[in-house]
Order: C-alpha cells, then structure tokens, then sequence
C-alpha cells in the first residue's frame, strides 16, 4: 500500500474504473480485505499495531473512493446537464389559441352582468309571426310604427324578426310574474347595407315584471348594468321617446368614455320603458307592471373594440377573427 | 323634419339659444338628430332686374340688367331668364359657394359678361341648377341678398310617429311653448273670422261619395292670382326646410303643411270642370299622372280626387293625401285658384302610399293623423297667405263637407299614479299645469280621479299611461329616481346560449365565426345541402334571397376565404330553416393540428377531427358515436352519422372532393350537429382498489369490418370482467392476406373486490376467442 494506490484513485477516469479500484482494493479477495484476513494469524501485540494501522489504511481508501466516486457522478451529471440543453427562445408546439366572436364576447359578458343580477337568460326563434313581432306588441296593422322595422317577410306570410321583443310575449305567455329575464339574440332589417348597418344583427333585451315595478327600477336596471361594465359612477339618462310596446317610453345612454377619441360623452345605447298595458292585456297578464330595455350588440361592440364595418364582423376573415383571442 | 331655429322663434317667446333649445326638445322625446348651421346668400351678390335678353346661340343669352341703376351685361344660359325679372347678381370679384374661383369680367361666345347671375346651387342656397334663382317683386334692385337672406341654424328632429302632431313647426313650437311655459304665437292666430262662410255660393262644388275616407273636405276659390316667384322670406323658409321653392301658389300650400301640419293642394280653377271636385275610389283600370309625372295604375282602394269629365264621366286629378295630378295643377296662366284643404282616413292614405310607393310630405302626415279640427283654419292660412304674396282676392265663401269633430273621450287619470310608476314627487296642481299646458281638458271627479280630454291634435293619448308620460315628459325625465326591483325571483340555471360547449371548442383552439342566415338557391345546390324551406318576399338580392339549410355552406365560404391559411379550425352555431327552425353547431377543420413552424407537424386528419369531437363529448358527459352512412355533401368512404348518447344528431366526415373543388375551399373535415346537445353532471364512482389484468390479442379480419362491430362483438363475449378495450394498432399490408386487416386490441379486466387470477383472464380470453373465431376471424399470435 502506498500513495500511488490513492493517487489511482483519484485519477480514475470513469466509475467503471473506479469500480475495479475497489473490487481490487476492498472486494472479497482485495488487498486489504486480504491483509485484514491476515491479522488474525498474527500475535496480539502484532496484530493491534498491524490492525489499526489497516483500518487506517481502509477509511483512507473508502474516503478516496467516495469522493472520487462523487466527483465523477458530478462530472457525469454535468456532462449529462450540458448535452440536454435546448433553446427555449426557440416556438413551443402548439395548437394554436381558439377564440369566441367577438359579438360571443360581448353578448356573454352581458348575460354574466344580468345573471349575476337574478336574471333568466332565455332565447327564441328567428322566424317570427306577426303577432309575436307586431300585433301583441302593439303594433296594429297599418300603424306608421311598422314603417321603423323594416321588415323580411316570408313568401308563406310570416318574417324574420324585427327584435327581440316577440320573446316578451313568448316568455309571459308560458310563464307567471314575476320574473326577470334577458334575451339574447339574432335580429333582421331590410335596409341598405353598409359600414354600420346590417341586415342581422344582434340584440340584448331585458323584461321585468312584477306588482309594483316602476321606471325607478327600470332606471336602477340599466344603471346596474352600466356599471358592471364600465365600473362604479357611471351615470344613465334617459329621453322620452316612442316604442309601441312601452308607455313610458324612453331611450337611453351612458355616459362613458370613447375608447378612441378619449372624449367623455353620451352614448345612446337603446330603448326602454314600462310595459305597455295592451301587451299585458295580449298575454292575459293583469295587477302587474313591468319595464322592458333593449339595446345593440354590434354597436357596442364596435365602439368598444374600434371596428369600423359592421360587415366585417360576419365575413370570417381569419386575420380578424383572429383577433378575438384575448380576455375581454 | 327639418325646424330652422329663426322661425321657431318667431311661434315662441324667449327660445333659448340654439343648443339648449335642442337640449330641450330631446328632453321632450322630440329626437334631436344635429344642428346644422345654414349659409345665407354670398355676400356680395344683388337684386337686379333683367332689362333685355337677346339670344345669341344654343342656350347662350346676352343679358343686360339694371344694377342699381347701373346697365351691365352679363352671358347667360339658364332657360328662365326673362325680361322683368328680379334675379341674384354675382358681379367681378364675387365668390360662390357653388362655383369655382373668383369671377372677373371676361367674353363667353362673344358676349362681354361682367360677373354672373346665379342659380340657387350656385349660390349655396339650395339644391337647383337648371335655371336662375328667381326673385319676386318684394326683391328690391340694388339689395343686397346677403341681407335678404341670412343664414340660419336648422335643428334636425327624428319625430316618432305617435306625435302626428309634433310634424309641424306649430307642434314644436307648442311643446316648446307648454315646456317654458311661455305663451304660443299661433301662426293661424287671427284666422278665426276668415275662414269663409259656407252658404255663400262660390261657383264651387264638393262631391264626397266616401265619407269614411274623407270626413271633411274645404274648398276654398281664390281670384287674381299672379303665380310668379314666391316672396324671398318665403323661398328661404323653404330652402331651410329642404324644399325646393317652385312658384308663389305651390310654395304657400308647402309652407302651411309644415307650418301647422296641414297639407293642402292649390287647383287651377278653369281646370274643375263645372267647377266640382268628387272624391271617390278609384274606378276599375283608373290611372293618373302625378305632379312628378309617374303614371299610376289606380287600385279600386285608392281613394282619389276627381272632376267630372266629358267623355269618362269623371277623372281622377289626385290620389287623396297622397299626391296631386300633373294635368290641373297650378301653371303659371293660372289666374283662378280652388284650395283644398281636407281630412282623410290615415289607414287608406298609408295603403295607397305604400301601394304605389310614394312618400310624400301629405302621406307622411295624413298616416298618423291630422288634426281634424284643422282644416278650415288651414284653409284660411292658406288663403291669407295667397292674398298677401300673391295678389289672391279670396272669396268670401267657403265650400264645406263634412262636420266639426268631435271631442276626443276623457281619459280617467290618478295622479298618484305619476307617483308610483315614474318615482317622482310631483304635486298634483302641478300635474294639473302640465296637462292643461299641453292642450288637455282636465275635470276633477275626486282628489285622485280626475277626467282629462286630450286636445284634438294628440290623437296619440288614449289611456292612463299615456298621460302619466306626458306629466313626465314636461316634468323631465331626469327627474326619475333608481331603484332596484324587489320581487321573489330564482333563474333556473339554464344555458340557452350554449355557453359551455363553446367554452370547450375555443378551449380546443376553434375560432367562432357568425355568419348570415341569408344565402341562396345556388349555394345550397352547390353545397350538397337540403334545398331552401323559407324563402324571402322582398331579398336583397338572389344571393340573399332563401333562409340557409344548413350552417355547412356559410362555412365553406368562410374556407374559401381564408384559401391561403395552412391551418383552420372553426365552428358556427346558429339557426337554420329546415321543416322548423333548429338551432345547429357546424365545424370545420383544414391542415395541420399542434405545430411549432420548425420541426415537422401532423396533418391534421380526419381522426384528429374525430378526436376532437370524442373530446367535447368526453368533457359535456356524453359518449360520442360515428355509425358511417351516405350524406350527399360528403366523401362517400369518410362519411358517417353522429350519435351522442346513442341519439343520432348530425353528420360528420371529409367534404366531397367534388364540393370541395367547386367551393376552392380545400380539403376540409366538417361536421353539422342539432342543438342542443345534452350534457350530463359528473358522476363519481368508487375509485377501483384492484389492480387490472392485461391482454393483447392482434384480430385479423375483412378490411370491411367496422372497428365499432368488432369492439361490440369483444365486448359483449367478454362478461362483466372486462373494464377496458382498446386497439392500439391498426395494420393492413404484407403481414397480412389481401383483403385483410390486423388490428391490435388490448383488454383489461378487473374484479371489483379481488385480484383475478390467470385462470379466470384466459377463461375470459377463450370466451372473446371463439366469438372471433365464430364471425370467422382468425388473429395474428
């Protein structure tokens, strides 16, 4: 035994040699397992000195062992670290990122205002007869008012509908006050098309119903709306107008910030008013009163997001589409 | 309607400044649209009189007028240059709004022209440019028009038509008035002993066979008329207006229905034969020639306005408020005028309207409702005015049919009821001002029960809540508090929007496109879908013409589109018009699935589709399907029916090369499902303590067999120990016959309650086994 023995371990080259080290050093028939063997041969005196000295020599070589055996796991690691490196600037494989239409994104973020305010979300079809569209809504037949729905009839006598409003009648046809609801939904005109208005688009009404519902609560509504979506001190105003299904009637606008141009303005947003008593008298509804509001997805949607044509939204032209990804 | 803010002024005391009278009338609901600020005539520019006209060649004219004193010699070549007339006179160095550059003196075909004489566009004041503007004698030589002719500001009102009333400058002026509670100028003030007396004999006769169409008729004649220009005042009020003045007669008739809301037509009197008017329905195969020369083809609806007639017994000269005739209108050798002025029956007005599709500014009013104890009064503004600016003598009597009308119906009104519905705190005195301010009548039954009689031009107020709105409106709405309803309400948690199983396809990397529920013939053809159910009575356009069938087509375009996007995941849901309206979801895939732009991608096939589909199914709680039958849109061999919880709910599979050639939409996998799809909750079961014992068994059998049949047929052979089969490869070539395919399949059984021993798995195995071997097929060991 000499220092050459510790100088080869800590100069072998891999743990396969390292290995064959020990075994030659310290398996059943190495050196020193040999030596230590060979002590009990000795006398006592001898075999103490001898002994410890052995010992000695073994913990040496154990010691050397193991560090060296660490160090060359290290190195291995090191090596092993070095070569799996790849460049994580590099583009991840993915499926690329899905996206509501933004008109989707919009409609929803108010149905989650109106959910959340104990409304039931409710929708109805698209063909419509007159009496849902016009007649139970007080439109009678040749009224002037039928003039600011421009309508897609049908060759079989019915239509597309003009708003909304039908599902009103629907709704309190099947069901008993009170209630609250919001309908969503897809609405027609027979108009000329351009950048700002369509054949179809889209609308968002709400109906309340109750014993004692007044224009306050209409007021408080609209209000409640306003500042979910444009947050706390929103203030709402409304202007007496005409619709023939309400009485009051008023329209009505939010004073908001324009995303563009940065100026604080009114933005009229739709209208609204007290459920006219012949609508109630049309769905077999008395002792109660109610108000009703409705308004355009398209606009505030375009407004909020900066979209200058409306036809845009309808085209499915992936370089916009596209752009819906995000968190609205 | 346009209101220009000057007159308004001139019916109510104290107007407010432009603005804030606008603030005012949209805080009465009368819609303010803009302002518009409207020049007056250039500066510059003057009254003359043409003294010589002499033509020179084509149209063009030497004209020599009297400049304030000054003989000058302009080129002309407007056809209604005359000699005696007042016209607008741009001398050197004058600037038009309506003509380029500055004028100068300089030769036109030979004819020195010093400056011009001016068109209406020309001068900006309004829209005509095929003669001169022509003034009448009130013009003085020498004026400067600027002066005559001012700029004013137009207020642009979008009036709802409930308020027939509001269509007028003396319906705004009386909201306005009641609002400021200030005293209304009434154009007609004064009128009320000139309205003629009716058993005088005027030579005239009126006819009315159809008194419900024409409750009221006024005739009144006019003597010595001078039909020339009308007055300068006159002709700005109605370029403000947005008319176009024509001669002194027409533009009188046109000022009063906008004035008081009241149209009227002006007769040439030589043209009545005998000097009798009828009003009747049109005779079967009638036509007319209209004022702006369209020949109608009257419908025995039409109530028109007729004189007798040699040869037909009786022609129609105009369709009742409507539109006049071309044949007896006033001309400029008119010297005798017949003015009518008469209520008709809205709903017959806005069917011949629309009939004949004419919107006129009489339809207009006359549809909503005219004031019908208007008439006489109107009739008289009109002949004043004929009288004043025309040189008219009227006659003293008046031909009248048809009696005074009667007061509208008291409408029972609890002021509380203002109170309660609008939340806002306004006594009932006050309450009281504000109705008898806009006309009403109100009686006191008891404190709370009062009776209130609208006046005869709000036809519009019939019930309670009519009235609480017009407390309201003149109150101001700003005045209404904010509540929130209190009533006992839960949502059922429903979502009809289908909010989740969008959720689920954006989560997958879809993009949402809307599209139109319009389409037409062609597209549903060419797409291979169901032929149109609903179709459109007035489309815009073929292409539009049918409601679609399918939401599969509105996708294809969306493809075609996007031709050049390597990769394409979309979906649509919407409704579409078959035997009923249903609501449908419709996909599409095109190119790769996952990929990073630098190493390799899949192509994302028609199972990578099919995955995505079983994934939605998967996470909504359903179990998804694909049975393979024939669709006509799609590949005949990639093409099956859709099961979700074994109901069959669309179509799935590769888009027929065919199709899809014809579209340019490239190769697309597409799927069209019925809405809505059920979902179900989770359900949780009992997590299995036993570990599964695993089998692989490579079945060779007919490339025919579905994989779904050779499942089905393992499965049911297999008992209730079987927990899970899968393939987890699928082979066809050399290893195997022709006509064969070898498909790999894994088992896993599992006993609930115990670990299974060898014996009872290939106990199991040897069942599945010889169910195989029965159907005839062998596997690869």
């Amino acid at each position: 035994m000499n220092d050459d023995t510790l100088h080869a371990i800590a100069t072998a080259p891999d743990l396969r040699e390292l290995q064959a080290l020990r075994v030659r050093l310290l398996g059943k028939k190495g050196e020193l397992t040999e030596g230590l063997k060979a002590l009990g041969a000795l006398p006592p005196d001898e075999r103490r000195v001898r002994g410890a000295a052995l010992h000695q020599r073994k913990r040496a070589v154990e010691a050397a062992l193991e560090a060296r055996k660490a160090a060359l796991e290290r190195a291995e690691l090191d090596a092993r670290l070095a070569a799996e490196r790849v460049d994580l600037t590099l583009p991840g494989e993915r499926v690329p990122a899905g996206a509501h239409h933004l008109l989707t994104q919009v409609t929803h973020r108010l149905l989650d205002v109106f959910t959340s305010l104990g409304y039931e979300v409710v929708v109805g079809p698209e063909l419509e007869d007159d009496r849902h569209n016009f007649e139970a809504l007080n439109f009678p037949p040749d009224h002037p008012a039928r003039d600011t729905q421009d309508t897609f009839w049908t060759t079989d006598g019915r239509l597309l509908r003009t708003h909304t409003s039908p599902m009103q009648v629907r709704y309190m046809e099947s069901h008993a006050p009170p209630f609250r609801v919001v309908v969503p939904g897809r609405v027609f005109r027979n108009e000329a098309v351009d950048a700002t208005h369509e054949a179809q688009f889209h609308q968002l009404e709400a109906l309340v119903v109750g014993e004692r519902i007044t224009m306050a609560d209409l007021k408080g509504a609209i209000t409640e709306m306003a500042t979910a979506l444009l947050g706390s001190g929103t203030r709402t105003r409304l202007l007496p107008t005409y619709f023939p299904f309400v009485e009051p009637g008023a329209e009505f606008a939010i004073w908001w910030r324009h995303p563009k141009t940065g100026r604080e303005e009114w933005l009229e947003l739709g209208g609204c008013g007290m459920v006219h008593p012949r609508v109630f008298e049309a769905v077999g509804y008395e002792g109660v009163t109610g108000f009703a509001f409705g308004f355009g997805i398209e606009r505030l949607a375009m407004v909020s997001y900066q979209v200058s044509d409306i036809r845009d939204l309808f085209r499915g032209d992936l370089r916009l589409l596209e752009q819906f990804r995000g968190v609205a | 309607m346009r209101v220009p803010y000057g007159w308004l002024g001139e019916l109510v005391d104290g107007l407010p400044p432009v603005a804030e009278t606008a603030d005012l009338l949209a805080g009465l609901g009368l819609g303010v649209e803009g302002i518009e600020t409207v020049p007056g005539a250039p500066a510059g520019v003057r009254v003359v009189a043409v003294l010589a006209v002499t033509p020179v060649s084509g149209a063009l004219q030497r004209v020599e007028i009297d400049d304030a004193g000054q003989r000058r010699t302009v080129a002309c070549a407007a056809p209604n240059v005359r000699v005696g007339m007042r016209a607008a006179y741009a001398p050197p160095g004058a600037s038009l709004p309506g003509f380029d550059g500055v004028l100068d003196v300089r030769e036109v075909g030979g004819v020195r022209s010093e400056g011009m004489l001016c068109s209406p566009r020309e001068l900006g004041v309004f829209e005509h440019a095929a003669g001169l503007l022509a003034l009448g004698e009130d013009a003085p030589v020498g004026a400067d028009l600027g002066a005559l002719w001012p700029s004013d500001a137009v207020i642009e009102l979008e009036i709802t038509p409930n308020r027939a009333d509001a269509f007028s400058l003396l319906g705004v002026a009386r909201d306005l008035a009641a609002k400021l509670g200030v005293p209304l100028r009434h154009p007609a003030a004064g009128l009320e002993g000139a309205v003629g007396d009716p058993s005088a004999d005027d030579g005239l006769e009126v006819r009315v066979a159809d008194p419900a169409g024409c409750p009221r008729f006024s005739l009144r004649r006019v003597d010595g008329v001078r039909v020339g220009p009308s007055p300068v005042w006159l002709q700005r009020r109605l370029a403000l207006l947005g008319l176009r003045p024509r001669n002194v007669v027409v533009d009188v008739t046109n000022l009063v229905t906008f004035e008081l809301g009241q149209p009227s037509h002006a007769y040439d009197r030589d043209a009545l034969t005998g000097g009798v008017l009828e009003v009747r329905r049109a005779a079967p195969g009638e036509r007319l020639v209209t004022l702006n020369d369209d020949e109608l083809a009257l419908d025995p609806e039409d109530l028109v306005i007729a004189t007798p007639d040699p040869e037909r017994g009786s022609r129609a000269i105009g369709l009742a408020g409507v539109i006049g005739g071309r044949e007896d209108s006033v001309r400029d050798a008119t010297t005798s005028v017949a003015v009518e002025v008469a209520s008709f029956e809205p709903i017959g007005v806005r069917r011949t309207g629309k009939r004949h599709k004419l919107v006129t500014d009489a339809r207009i009013r006359f549809e909503r409702g005219v004031d019908p104890a208007l008439p006489l009064t109107a009739n008289a503004r009109v002949t004043a005015l004929l009288a004043a600016w025309a040189g008219g003598r009227p006659h003293p009597g008046v031909t009248w049919v048809g009696e005074a009308p009667t007061a509208p119906p008291a409408i029972a009104f609890r002021p509380s009821q203002v109170g309660f519905l609008m939340a806002v705190e306004l006594a009932p005195a006050e309450q009281r001002r504000h109705l008898e301010r806009l006309g009403c009548d109100v009686a006191t039954d008891a404190d709370d029960r009062w009776r209130v009689t609208p006046p005869s031009w709000r036809a519009d107020l019939a019930l309670e809540v009519d009235l609480i709105e017009e407390v309201a409106r003149l109150h101001g709405y700003e005045h209404i508090g904010t509540s929130v309803p209190q009533i006992a309400f839960v949502p059922p948690p429903t979502d009809p929007t289908h909010w989740r199983l969008r959720e689920r396809l954006v989560g997958a990397g879809m993009l949402e496109a809307i599209g139109y529920v319009f389409t037409g013939d062609e597209d549903l053809a060419r797409a291979r879908v169901p032929a149109a159910h609903v179709r459109l009575s007035e489309p815009q356009g073929v292409e539009r013409a049918v409601l679609r069938t399918s939401l599969l087509p509105g996708l294809l375009a969306v493809a075609r589109l996007n031709r050049d996007a390597p990769r394409l995941a979309l979906f649509e849901v919407g409704h579409v018009f078959v035997e009923r309206e249903e609501e449908r979801l419709g996909l599409l895939w095109r190119g790769h699935g996952a990929a990073s732009g630098w190493r390799p991608a899949r192509e994302h096939d028609v199972y990578a589709a099919k995955g995505a589909l079983e994934a939605l199914a998967e996470g909504l709680g359903a179990e998804l399907e694909m049975r393979p039958a024939p669709f006509a849109d799609l590949h005949p061999g990639v093409s099956a029916e859709v099961l979700w919880d074994g109901a069959a709910v669309g179509r799935f599979g590769r888009l027929h090369p065919e199709v899809a050639a014809d579209w340019g939409c490239g190769d697309v996998v597409v799927a069209e499902l019925r809405l809505p799809l059920d979902t179900r909750p989770p359900r949780l079961r009992e997590l299995p303590r036993q570990p599964f014992a695993e089998r692989d068994l490579a079945v060779v059998l007919p490339l025919d067999v579905a994989y779904a049949d050779l499942h089905a047929r393992c499965a049911q052979a297999a008992g209730e120990r079987l927990v899970e089969l899968f393939a987890f490869d699928v082979y066809q070539g050399p290893q195997v016959d022709e006509g064969l395919k070898s498909v790999a399949l894994r088992f896993r059984f599992r006993h609930a309650s115990r670990a299974l021993t060898d014996v009872e798995v290939d106990a199991d195995m040897a069942q599945i086994m010889a169910a195989l071997r029965a159907a005839g097929y062998a596997w690869r060991t």
